[in-house]
């Protein structure tokens, strides 16, 4: 399977996904990272943060789920790049965040496809310049 | 000392070869709430599973005492990886990190830094550029 017939301008299926403090425990252990600002709330508020907030590479990995689960396993990975714009905090209190990803197909050439990944949590945009280049997709 | 501009162009060891079993890949992939799907074909490593293999080359840098820094102050500016080819299950990889530049605005030390994960012939199997901003204790 490869990636569905797509030309600029193509949107992709959103996506919400929702954060707690486990999807945090979760990723950290997986990830190996264990900065505190990710679990301790007496570490975030030292550094002006609200209170614990979602590590960066969790909030671009789920946002990829996008891409991913749109194009299918036969579309290869050139490169995916980010900014952290805003932190995406995780309150404690059983709600958690919700993430929402848009896709929009941005460019098409003879090898790659580009899509532009619009994620925002409660309406305001945590990631940057958010493209993924894939290759091996039927334009 | 604390780290400086001069500090650009400062490369570091490889890491400790590092083997990406199906095992972590599944353990990663089901953190992002999208588990492997058994008899789905080949394994492929998420996106962001680069950040696995790049983790400890991170470590190096924040743990490095002549730059002094401190992880919990750290935080993720910026992230690209660029893949050469995907990382599979059975890859034994190592990765270099180096310093590209270092800007220090009074407390605020903006790093950027790229890191090439190898795998055991050495091709590049991908690259991860990343920028972090650390934020220095005033009178630490």
């Amino acid at each position: 399977m490869s990636t569905p017939a797509a030309e600029v301008g193509t949107t992709l299926p959103p996506l919400t996904v929702r954060l707690t403090r486990e999807t945090l425990v979760r990723y950290a252990g997986a990830s190996g990272d264990f900065n505190p600002i990710h679990y301790s709330d007496h570490a975030a508020t030292g550094l002006g943060l609200p209170g614990v907030v979602a590590h960066g590479m969790l909030t671009m990995g789920l946002a990829a789920r996008a891409v991913t689960g749109w194009a299918g396993p036969g579309a290869r990975l050139v490169s995916y790049g980010v900014r952290f714009t805003r932190p995406v905090p995780v309150p404690d209190d059983g709600v958690g965040a919700e993430l929402q990803v848009a896709g929009t197909v941005t460019a098409v050439d003879a090898d790659t496809l580009t899509v532009t990944l619009d994620v925002t949590c409660a309406g305001e945009k945590v990631l940057g310049a958010a493209k993924v280049v894939l290759a091996g997709a039927a334009a | 000392m604390p780290i400086t501009p001069d500090h650009a162009g400062k490369a570091y060891a490889p890491t400790a070869p590092y083997e990406v079993t199906r095992g972590k890949v599944a353990e990663f992939a089901a953190a992002l709430g999208a588990p492997l799907v058994e008899g789905g074909g080949p394994v492929v490593a998420p996106p962001t599973f680069g950040a696995v293999v790049t983790g400890p080359a991170w470590d190096v840098l924040f743990t490095d005492p002549e730059l002094d820094l401190q992880l919990r102050r750290v935080v993720h500016a910026d992230q690209q990886f660029r893949y050469h080819r995907p990382l599979e299950p059975g890859d034994v990889v190592t990765a270099t990190l180096s310093i590209a530049k270092v800007r220090v605005r009074g407390t605020t030390e903006i790093i950027t830094t790229s890191v090439e994960v190898r795998d055991a012939v050495e091709q590049t199997v991908l690259v991860a550029d990343a920028t972090f901003v650390h934020s220095r204790e005033v009178g630490a």
